[in-house]
């Protein structure tokens, strides 16, 4: 299986594997309580990219990633990821709460 | 394959990974969907419609399969809670180990005090 071991690398190919192809690209995630691993998948049918681990650390930086999958999937691709912090800008959706941004 | 809404899911979740605690797995996965079929989608685009598209997420534990779906304005809501499941739950992660002794050592004094209280 492909597994990517270094952290940075597999968040930079994900995003931009579903930017390429929002449609068919999904995140999978494993937890196996007993034997204490995460493992994550991120594929669009035609390539598959794995993360595997066992550290508590890693489990927040999978929480950031979530973020960032959901912000991409609930408003779109196009939108401009500021890293967990102040997702919106770009790419129409006027939010109704609106962050600030009335004039 | 049971649709549910948000907390319900959530709740559901939550019994999932109490119950794989012993034995077993648990996979969420996340993919972007319009719900819609390709015709109704098409339909949508030639009529200049905006396709709303949402989250759906899926859950199961090798025997039962729970799912929703997240619309943008629910997604905020949504994140928290499952992040706040997720660290709950993931607790039979390894704490920092070896890696630089130093750095560690001194790292894990700091941080092992913070982030949990050690069970003597």
């Amino acid at each position: 299986m492909v597994y990517i071991t270094s952290w940075d690398e597999f968040v930079e190919r994900s995003v931009q594997l579903f930017r390429a192809d929002p449609d068919s690209t999904r995140y999978v995630m494993k937890y196996r309580h007993c034997d204490g691993k995460l493992v994550l998948k991120v594929t669009d049918n035609r390539e598959c990219l794995k993360y595997k681990t066992d550290q508590a650390q890693e489990a927040k930086k999978m929480e950031k990633l979530n973020n960032i999958f959901f912000t991409l999937m609930a408003r779109g691709p196009e939108v401009d990821l500021s890293e967990v912090t102040g997702k919106e800008q770009t790419d129409a959706q006027p939010t109704k709460r609106g962050r600030g941004r009335k004039q | 394959m049971v649709l549910l809404q948000l907390d319900p899911f959530l709740n559901e979740l939550t019994s999932m990974f109490e119950r794989g605690t012993e034995t077993g797995s648990v996979w969420v996965t996340l993919k972007r969907s319009s719900l819609k079929s390709k015709v109704v989608r098409n339909k949508m685009v030639t009529a200049g419609e905006a396709v709303e598209y949402k989250c759906l997420i899926r859950a199961t534990n090798g025997k039962k399969t729970i799912s929703t779906s997240v619309g943008t304005k629910d997604h905020q809501r949504f994140q928290a809670s499952y992040a706040t499941i997720l660290k709950a739950h993931m607790t039979a992660l390894k704490k920092r180990e070896r890696k630089d002794k130093k750095k560690s050592a001194e790292a894990d004094k700091r941080e092992g005090t913070s982030k949990r209280p050690k069970k003597s």
